[in-house]
């Protein structure tokens, strides 16, 4: 069921409460794809990367082969905002080297010195990376695969193109009453506007960021193209917490096309567990009821620690039979 | 010395009728071209504190994103803080004057 979702979708997100096992999951859903012949691009958005624990291995921003199946494979990226940050900034100070005077180079950088570290950069760099990966994972991936920060994280920045179009908007509306208003003082003398190269600057800038947006906001309203997986224990909690979270998505327009309720205790290991598993199943019926029409997967409880390529491949085959 | 020949009294009065007519455009068009320059001021001020809201002590969320915008207000920026009264730029790090 959840197999034949990343069959379906070219973009799939990841995400649920802390701890619940997105990582796994997602790094699970990405190896069975591959195994059926996919590929896919794996991503983690969360600034407290653990994808490259899980692989044993040491990732990076750049993208890295750490799975090759016979016809399919998974390359991952942990996302580092700050190298983004770097580039974003190292572009933006080129550009004004050029157009400034040579006295106005050393204020100018100190200025985007500052700008870097600004509140709200990081995530900037963030979703501009996650936009970066879409755009290019669409082509030559057949799955972009996102394991997520924790809800709350990553509902904010699935809000923010959508946002940051209305800045951008406006930002150009502002420019265009501008040009109307110098327009009409020159309509009535007649003259060059003396200003037309910087401004016409300015408004390239702007509408390649405003389409960057929505590009990227149209990408993950659209259902057929863009999923979001929600991960879950059958724990009051972080079924509070998920019905949380697909509300939220539904209001950002992004589908929730699966759920998965991860390590259920099983019923024939010892009073115990069956106990915590009568209590799971009541926990699990206010999420069925809340949610009936999204279908859902539930994953056993395993007896190994979560990494390595065997442990994946244990959770990959749960996947793939479920 | 007599009077002008015909051709060149007629040349003085056209100058005098075109400065004429130029001063009477000017005074029907000056305080409208006056309006809209003031409007295009107060719009320009308005873009320019929106994107320099961080260094004016405006927190700025968008920082990552405004700062693309800076190579083509940089020049902007003295002729701006001159109109609203300040002499000298009132940025220590943008060193314009």
């Amino acid at each position: 069921m959840l197999l034949t979702l990343t069959g379906e979708r070219k973009v799939l997100f990841v995400g649920g409460k802390g701890g619940v096992g997105k990582t796994s999951v997602a790094s699970a859903l990405a190896l069975a794809r591959a195994r059926n012949g996919g590929r896919v691009l794996l991503v983690s958005t969360d600034p407290a990367h653990n994808l490259g624990h899980i692989w044993d291995t040491d990732l990076s921003d750049a993208v890295a082969r750490v799975f090759t199946a016979s016809d399919g494979h998974v390359d991952a990226v942990e996302i580092d905002p700050r190298a983004t940050i770097e580039r974003h900034f190292k572009a933006v100070s080129a550009t004004m080297m050029k157009l400034l005077p040579e006295r106005l180079h050393r204020s100018a950088k100190a200025h985007l010195e500052l700008a870097k570290t600004a509140p709200g950069s990081h995530e900037s760099a963030v979703l501009e990376r996650i936009a970066e990966l879409i755009d290019h994972g669409v082509d030559a991936y057949d799955l972009v695969l996102f394991d997520t920060a924790p809800s709350g994280q990553t509902l904010h920045l699935l809000s923010l193109p959508e946002k940051l179009m209305g800045w951008t908007e406006s930002l150009l509306a502002s420019r265009s009453r501008s040009d109307r208003f110098a327009a009409a003082a020159r309509g009535i003398v007649g003259g060059e506007n003396p200003e037309a190269a910087a401004d016409s600057e300015l408004r390239r800038t702007l509408v390649a960021r405003r389409d960057r947006f929505s590009r990227m906001s149209k990408t993950i309203t659209d259902g057929t193209i863009t999923g979001f997986v929600v991960v879950t224990l059958a724990e009051k909690m972080p079924v509070a917490e998920s019905l949380d979270i697909v509300r939220q998505l539904h209001d950002l327009g992004v589908d929730v096309a699966s759920l998965v309720v991860n390590r259920r205790s099983p019923a024939d290991a010892g009073a115990f567990l069956a106990e915590r598993r009568i209590r799971e199943d009541i926990c699990l019926q206010e999420l069925r009821e809340h949610l009936h029409t999204v279908p859902m997967t539930e994953l056993p409880l395993l007896v190994r620690d979560m990494t390595g390529e065997g442990a994946l491949e244990e959770l990959a085959a749960l996947l793939s039979a479920a | 010395m007599g009077p002008l020949p015909i051709d060149q009294r007629r040349k003085k009065i056209f100058r005098c009728w075109s400065a004429f007519q130029e001063g009477l455009h000017e005074s029907y068009v000056g305080p409208y071209r006056q309006m809209f320059k003031r409007e295009q001021q107060g719009e320009d001020d308005l873009f320019m504190v929106a994107v320099l809201g961080e260094a004016l002590g405006v927190p700025d969320p968008a920082a990552y994103y405004t700062a693309e915008l800076m190579p083509a207000l940089w020049e902007d920026f003295h002729a701006w803080h001159r109109r609203i009264g300040i002499p000298r730029s009132p940025l220590d790090h943008i060193g314009c004057c």
